[in-house]
């Protein structure tokens, strides 16, 4: 019974404020007061009118975009490395790999505006890029590792004994199983890069993110316009996150059927 | 044993092979020739270098020094891939995004095989494991026996000269582990391929082999049929490592008639089977299985006699184990086959064990 209340409790805790908003973004009134007193869409309507929110959201998405891609190539190839290093090999992996996110974001933002400047480098969708792909590549990492200590090498060697050579073996064997860790990781660093803010206001410079124009909007006044943003970024990862899992689904069930008919 | 098919031809020649692994040395001076045809085990303790020596033959590991040869040509070389082998894994390794079918398509598909034969040669292989029907099942839903089989038709559906098989049994229960070896041996008369069997377990051994390579912490101790490494041990490893057996400890010394005569508590033995150097007086050791002695008073002068006490009997359905003292103080073990109402002696009996002397083998602590 106990367990039951603190796991509603928990879940109550963490989805609360979602439902908050969520509400809130339908509020007829400027007000952020309860009982709500009518519904409507006009902060839905309002965003369609603000060209700088439209150029900032496109921003966002062509970061996390490219972030995803930059991340998901580095990653196959560190998890690649990670399956074939021993024990102590790994741990020295891990711990130059997850370096970067124990640090809190403010250092790693200066460090990394810091860099750019040593380099000569111009701050632009590129450095913003750079940034979310060191921020990305450790929590890929963290999220690989559990799976992949799962993965058996001797399928490798059955392969190669089996009469593949290596980059047939990476093609026909590693990879279709490593897959579905991939695209999950690949859609958690979208979202990483989709909704980051600290370490990209270091390193945008005159670039506006879709997080950095909600808080400069903020800055201004609080407008429920922010409720039906966030509103709209919420169903969008959760529309990202069922096209992972359904494009999972409909591989396995479409090769089972490849099968049935072959 | 010999079934007609393993032939005088070798196959894998391995000589004066060494492996080390930084500074463990894991096989020291392996030299082994493998038959054509032949069903040869690799038995030994875990750890005793069994499993290095089959991933050498299959390529995954390389010899320090020495060479090996498959078929005449040295491999050294070869990628896994490029050699005439195919191995079944200890845990199968069955690729488990495929089915059953796909599987076992596996190796033909890599090499280019033409779908039409690829399909029927993988129908045919499948067909002699037993596994047509669960074609299009995945490897997760089928049970240990079943990828036991899949495993065994994933590398002989390649047509190897040598199958190379990895303690394939270990992990199945004891009911299937018998069924299967019995499919294993008619798999590969079925097949005509040459069979490299690792294993720690005995029984395996001696059921299925031709003959069995002994290996102790990287040495091959012995290589003979399964029942001359029984009956014959050449060492008092291969005494103990196969079956159970009694050891009386004891001084050799070279008898007048050229035998061996084994001073004991027990008085002595004469012996004429066994390796132990003649001449001089040493310490050596009898060994006798306990299947080998009887309650019996001794009939003729080519048996020997020992009284004991018995301390424990212990019955297990068709055979009693009888655990006995002697008046020298040596302890051992009795097999007796039980029949219906077969009279036998009972704890704190005394009574006269006998065994033919030609069943007593002398060996070298």
């Amino acid at each position: 019974m106990l367990l039951k209340a603190v796991v509603y409790a928990v879940l109550a805790y963490l989805l609360i404020p979602l439902v908050v908003i969520v509400l809130f973004s339908f509020n007829a009134e400027q007000s952020f007061s309860f009982p709500i007193n009518g519904y409507s869409f006009r902060w839905y309507a309002l965003i369609f009118q603000d060209p700088q929110l439209g150029q900032a959201l496109v921003k966002s998405l062509m970061i996390a975009t490219a972030t995803a891609i930059v991340t998901l190539v580095l990653g196959t190839a560190a998890s690649l490395a990670w399956l074939r290093l021993g024990r102590f090999g790994r741990s020295v992996l891990e711990i130059l790999c997850i370096t970067p996110i124990a640090l809190p974001g403010l250092f790693l933002g200066v460090s990394l505006l810091v860099l750019a400047a040593q380099l000569g480098v111009r701050l632009s969708m590129v450095t913003i890029v750079v940034s979310h792909v060191v921020l990305s590549v450790p929590m890929l990492m963290i999220a690989m590792r559990a799976r992949l200590a799962l993965f058996d090498r001797t399928l490798e060697e059955a392969s190669r004994d089996l009469g593949a050579s290596q980059i047939g073996t990476f093609r026909r064997i590693t990879l279709p199983l490593i897959a579905p860790t991939l695209i999950s990781c690949a859609i958690l660093s979208f979202a990483l890069s989709f909704d980051e803010f600290v370490v990209t206001s270091f390193v945008a410079g005159t670039e506006t993110t879709l997080p950095m124009y909600i808080w400069s909007m903020m800055r201004r006044t609080v407008t429920p316009l922010i409720n039906s943003i966030s509103t709209l970024a919420l169903l969008f990862s959760v529309m990202i996150m069922a096209i992972g899992f359904v494009v999972g689904r409909f591989k396995r069930a479409s090769a089972l059927s490849d099968r049935a008919s072959s | 044993m010999n079934r007609g098919i393993s032939s005088e031809t070798p196959l894998i020649e391995m000589s004066n092979g060494q492996k080390k692994f930084g500074l463990f040395q894991a096989l020291t001076n392996i030299d082994l020739t493998i038959n054509e045809g032949e069903i040869v085990t690799l038995l030994g303790p875990s750890g005793c270098g069994k499993t290095t020596l089959m991933r050498i033959i299959a390529g995954f590991e390389a010899l320090s020094s020495g060479s090996l040869k498959i078929d005449g040509k040295d491999v050294a070389a070869l990628p896994p891939e490029k050699r005439p082998v195919n191995m079944v894994f200890q845990r199968y390794a069955l690729f488990p995004h495929l089915d059953v079918f796909d599987n076992v398509a596996y190796g033909l598909k890599v090499k280019g095989v033409a779908r039409e034969e690829r399909r029927s040669r993988v129908q045919a292989m499948l067909k002699t494991v037993q596994m047509e029907s669960l074609a299009h099942r995945f490897i997760g839903e089928l049970s240990g026996g079943q990828c036991q089989r899949v495993a065994l038709a994933r590398a002989l559906v390649n047509g190897p000269r040598v199958l190379l098989l990895d303690e394939p049994l270990a992990a199945l229960d004891l009911k299937i582990r018998q069924h299967m070896l019995a499919e294993m041996k008619r798999i590969q008369m079925e097949t005509g391929a040459t069979f490299v069997y690792v294993t720690h377990d005995q029984d395996e051994a001696m059921i299925l082999s031709d003959r069995v390579v002994l290996i102790d912490r990287g040495r091959i101790v012995q290589v003979d049929k399964p029942q001359d490494m029984y009956f014959r041990p050449r060492t008092l490893f291969a005494a103990k490592f196969l079956g159970e057996t009694n050891l009386f400890e004891g001084k050799a010394g070279a008898s007048s008639d050229g035998q061996i005569l084994l001073q004991t508590p027990d008085g002595p033995f004469d012996i004429t089977a066994g390796a132990v150097p003649m001449g001089g007086a040493h310490t050596a050791v009898m060994s006798v299985r306990p299947e080998a002695m009887s309650f019996r008073r001794c009939a003729s002068q080519d048996d020997h006699e020992l009284e004991a006490e018995i301390d424990d009997v212990i019955f297990s359905g068709s055979r009693s184990f009888f655990h006995l003292v002697s008046r020298g103080g040596q302890k051992f073990r009795v097999q007796v086959q039980n029949l219906p109402g077969a009279e036998l002696p009972g704890t704190g009996d005394m009574v006269h064990v006998c065994w033919r002397k030609d069943s007593a083998i002398i060996l070298q602590p």
